[in-house]
């Protein structure tokens, strides 16, 4: 029942902003879990639990992934970055001044997975047109904004001449 | 008045001079801000989970918690014995158990909770808890709740309210009409989703008081009903309502507070629950589903003669704020924007033993409102009138009265906003794909009326507080919650103004019970409220400061209150001292220290029901819908909006479009079905919500001029752009298809068939 106090912990060994942990662990503890409660990082919120929200959305190896659906084990010797990491690089610097200056924000609740997806798409494709950025955002959902600000921000982000 | 006031785009261009980022949006974006269910760090901290009824509707027979309290790393189980205080909770009435003792009445109910070191541990403990039912019949909807024979959920039946608003004669005013309409309409149960779900942390303080730091929508009401469940004296109980992941009125009500409270009393120790979202939709209040019949009719010149609306609302198995929404429902309904000479409303409110309904943005005014002008586009095409022309034929004046009888300040004249409407580019559109190929495009338009407050006739006061702290800075201290509406950034623009001190100056505080009461965080109200209570507090303020400022200067020439200080009050003069200096240099002087308690406004006559101040909207709409499948995307959206003077622009333009993207999924795609009281979808795999793909191309306009004597220049938008996205998106479709969908959400099956029907009349 307990996935902390299962008897066949596993060794795990990961890179968490930057940094070489090595834990013992449950290998089906959910990497959420791992960085909330275990390490206090609530960057990260939980939102839906099933992949679907992207409010726990963090970076494992420069992808944006949902951390709700990852176990221990799925990130054994990988990288993870959460938006703590990530705020002192300048492309999520740049995110964040566009997120911010075009007010795309309401309560905030879903935007560290937000600045999180777009972080990430614009680091593995600094020339990312609007669309691809838009499809960057597929899982991410807002309940507040109506995503107008959003919008403003993509084609702010998006290479000039790629505007949707 | 001769001056028609003008509609001004709301952009960075045109609001330059007001435009300023949230001043929360940076420890948000950076993942700093400690949300409710980010309380973790708390030393001791313990996790708490509540047991959920496993049926619908059943007698309890017994309960055995000795398997769980056994558990290992389980602290505390708690159920109804464990209750120092009352076992009930609710706004209005207070109708529902904290844990149920022998009955229970939908699955959302509770009846144990646990607090355990890992919410692994909470999570099988509540597996260990054994319950023995007697499932009864269970009441689906409101139709069999109704029906003679139905058992009765609570002592005085299923009818928990009924309302009756007429005037006239209904029958003599249809037999006055030359055209008459009819048609049912229905509106789903949508649920809030706010992105956070219902969570916080009671913690246990030395002096055996408890601290509730937790999303919610008012520290003062929570506290006040937390200390009659857990028997302790009001000075006993703190509720602190943090920032928080969104509202919408689905955090009015008491969620999680009354279990996590108990769990800590119990263990000593800080407790904390979470909802997770499977929870949150089976336990968490939604918004009324509502059956609805409605019957129109004009003259031949397109006159309105009788308008007659039957509701039922499925409030589901607690009262919770079902019966103000009800009210709220049927101004609604008695077409408050349109003269009409005969008006019958009757709306009947029925427990059922579905999910809970209640407050939820618009609060029963945006279903009727649906109907209302659904039915207006149906009768001007009977009458063979356009759709404006029926309206401006018909419109109530600034000069009427409400649908009540109650005065009521329209900020404009609502013909303002048609014109405005009909002006909109958004008619004008290429529409080269309306040929008939796969996309049909469409454009529609709906107006809306919404008032702010609670209502006349219910307890609706606020206040503040507002002090110079030993620090030297303005703390300026209000009930509200900010839960992403954006009260911060408008108490900080309205008091910078009012008090003529500089953002840098002020302290704002909110959502402490132990601070001043400003009322809940609802109804579009705390703008007015924060706009009244500085008016009543800066010349007080002032003087006070001024004075201060004379003594300790022992300079008698004239000062005014400024950015970081007093400054002297001539042409080029300079700052005399600062806030700080007056703080600490007025040493055993008491330092200026405020308070103010009013009413909410009720206007001259204070009638017993219906709201004051008015706010108007018009939404146009422009579609396309796919004649493959019948999906609907709606491409643009375009608000007129009268709400008074705009305070914090990128705020008020969130709260608009935030509003209509979140109308248009109640009107596209969002629902919650049940059967027998079962759902049929616990979380966001089932249930959709739009998303960036669906987000539609808005423009808002605004109008901030109001009428000379108006007292009330800020209204309380925070509800006003979900007031005409459904009557507009339906037109819109209708303008494209044919085909005018009644029932929401207008589902692509169901158009689809309807226009496959009508395929022969298509343009
Ligand atoms: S919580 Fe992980 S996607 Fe929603
Ligand atoms: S700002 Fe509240 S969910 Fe996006």
């Amino acid at each position: 029942m307990s996935t902390q106090n299962t008897a066949a912990s596993m060794q795990l060994n990961f890179t968490l902003n930057g940094q070489l942990l090595n834990m013992r662990v449950g290998p089906a503890r959910r990497l959420l879990d791992i960085l909330r409660l275990d390490q206090g990082l609530t960057g990260p919120k939980e939102g839906c639990s099933i992949g679907r929200c992207g409010a726990c959305t963090v970076q494992l190896d420069g992808a944006a992934v949902p951390a709700c659906l990852l176990l221990a084990y799925q990130v054994q010797g990988k990288e993870v970055s959460t938006v703590e990491g990530l705020s002192s690089q300048p492309v999520f610097q740049r995110v964040a001044d566009s997120l911010i200056e075009h007010g795309a924000l309401q309560c905030g609740y879903c935007i560290p997975g937000i600045a999180t997806s777009l972080t990430a798409a614009l680091t593995q494709k600094p020339h990312a047109s609007a669309a691809e950025l838009e499809q960057a955002m597929c899982g991410n959902l807002c309940r507040c904004t109506g995503y107008s600000g959003l919008q403003q921000v993509i084609n702010d982000l998006a290479s000039p001449d790629q505007h949707i | 008045m001769n001056n028609v006031p003008t509609a001004v785009p709301l952009d960075q261009a045109h609001f330059a001079e007001r435009w300023s980022a949230r001043p929360d949006s940076t420890e948000k974006v950076y993942g700093l801000q400690q949300y409710p269910t980010d309380e973790l760090h708390w030393p001791g901290l313990l996790h708490g989970r509540i047991l959920r009824s496993a049926w619908p509707h059943a007698h309890i027979l017994h309960i055995d918690l000795s398997q769980a309290r056994s558990l290992p790393g389980v602290r505390a189980v708690v159920c109804a014995e464990d209750i120092p205080g009352t076992n009930s909770y609710g706004i209005i009435f207070r109708d529902q158990p904290v844990f149920c003792t022998d009955r229970v009445r939908f699955l959302g109910d509770a009846i144990a909770a646990v607090a355990a070191d890992s919410p692994e541990i909470a999570a099988h403990a509540l597996t260990l808890i054994k319950v023995v039912y007697e499932p009864l019949p269970s009441i689906g909807d409101s139709q069999q709740a109704l029906a003679s024979g139905a058992p009765l959920l609570h002592p005085d039946g299923n009818l928990l309210d009924s309302s009756q608003l007429s005037h006239g004669d209904i029958d003599a005013g249809f037999a006055q009409c030359s055209y008459i309409v009819e048609s049912r309409y229905s509106t789903p149960r949508q649920m809030h989703v706010f992105m956070e779900t219902e969570g916080g942390v009671a913690i246990p303080e030395q002096d055996g008081s408890l601290t509730f730091r937790v999303g919610c929508q008012s520290g003062h009401r929570d506290r006040d009903q937390l200390a009659d469940i857990l028997g302790l004296p009001q000075k006993k109980v703190r509720v602190i309502g943090l920032s928080t992941g969104g509202g919408f009125g689905g955090k009015d009500e008491l969620t999680m507070q009354p279990a996590a409270g108990l769990l800590a009393l119990k263990t000593g120790r800080p407790v904390r629950i979470h909802y997770d979202r499977k929870e949150s939709t089976r336990a968490g209040i939604k918004r009324h589903p509502i059956q609805m019949f409605a019957r129109t009719g004009c003259d031949a010149e397109g006159r309105l003669i009788a308008h007659q609306l039957h509701a039922v609302l499925d409030t589901g198995a607690y009262a919770s704020l079902g019966p103000a929404v009800l009210t709220n429902f049927s101004d609604h309904a008695a077409a408050p924007l349109y003269r009409i000479p005969h008006v019958e409303v009757q709306g009947q409110l029925v427990y059922t033993n579905n999910s809970v309904a209640g407050a939820f943005r618009g609060f029963g005014g945006n279903q009727a409102t649906f109907a209302v002008e659904s039915q207006l586009d149906k009768l001007a095409q009977a009458a063979g009138l356009s759709s404006a022309e029926l309206r401006r034929r018909n419109l109530r004046t600034p000069d009427d009265d409400g649908v009540e009888g109650q005065s009521q300040q329209m900020p404009c004249h609502p013909d303002t906003l048609l014109n405005s409407a009909l002006a909109s580019p958004l008619w004008r559109l290429n529409t080269a794909d309306q040929e008939r190929g796969r996309w049909l495009s469409g454009v529609g338009m709906a107006l809306g009326a919404q008032g702010n407050g609670l209502g006349n006739g219910l307890p609706d006061a606020g206040g503040a507080s507002l002090r110079l702290t030993e620090q030297g800075t303005i703390q300026l201290a209000f009930g509200f919650i900010e839960y992403g509406q954006g009260v911060v950034a408008a108490v900080q623009a309205l008091a910078c103004e009012a008090l003529g001190c500089s953002a840098a100056d002020l302290e704002i505080r909110l959502g402490d019970s132990n601070g001043p009461d400003s009322g809940p965080t609802s109804a579009s109200r705390s703008t007015v409220i924060a706009t009244e209570a500085l008016r009543r507090l800066r010349d007080d303020w002032q003087q006070q400061l001024i004075q201060l400022g004379k003594s300790l200067l022992g300079d008698q020439r004239a000062l005014r209150t400024g950015a970081g200080g007093l400054w002297h009050d001539e042409p080029q003069g300079e700052r005399a001292i600062s806030y700080q200096a007056l703080a600490s240099r007025s040493k055993g002087e008491s330092l200026p220290t405020l308070k103010t308690h009013f009413d909410f406004p009720t206007g001259p006559d204070a009638q017993p029901r219906g709201r004051y101040l008015q706010l108007l909207i018009a939404t146009v709409a422009r579609v396309r819908v796919d004649r493959f499948t019948g999906r609907v995307k709606v491409t643009h959206l375009h608000h007129i909006t009268a709400g008074g003077k705009v305070i914090h622009p990128p705020s008020y333009l969130g709260q608009i479009e935030g509003a209509a993207v979140m109308g248009m999924g109640m009107a596209l795609l969002e629902d919650v079905p049940m059967h027998n009281g079962e759902y049929q979808l616990d979380n966001l795999d089932a249930y959709l919500i739009p998303t960036l793909a669906d987000a539609p191309v808005q423009q808002v306009d605004v109008i901030e001029t109001i009428f000379a004597g108006d007292q009330y220049p800020v209204r309380g938008i925070g509800e006003l752009g979900i007031e005409a996205i459904s009557p507009a998106l339906m037109a819109a479709i209708q303008d494209a298809t044919g085909v005018r969908p009644c029932d929401l959400p207008a589902r692509p099956a169901v158009l689809l068939a309807a226009m496959t029907a009508a395929e022969g009349n298509l343009p």
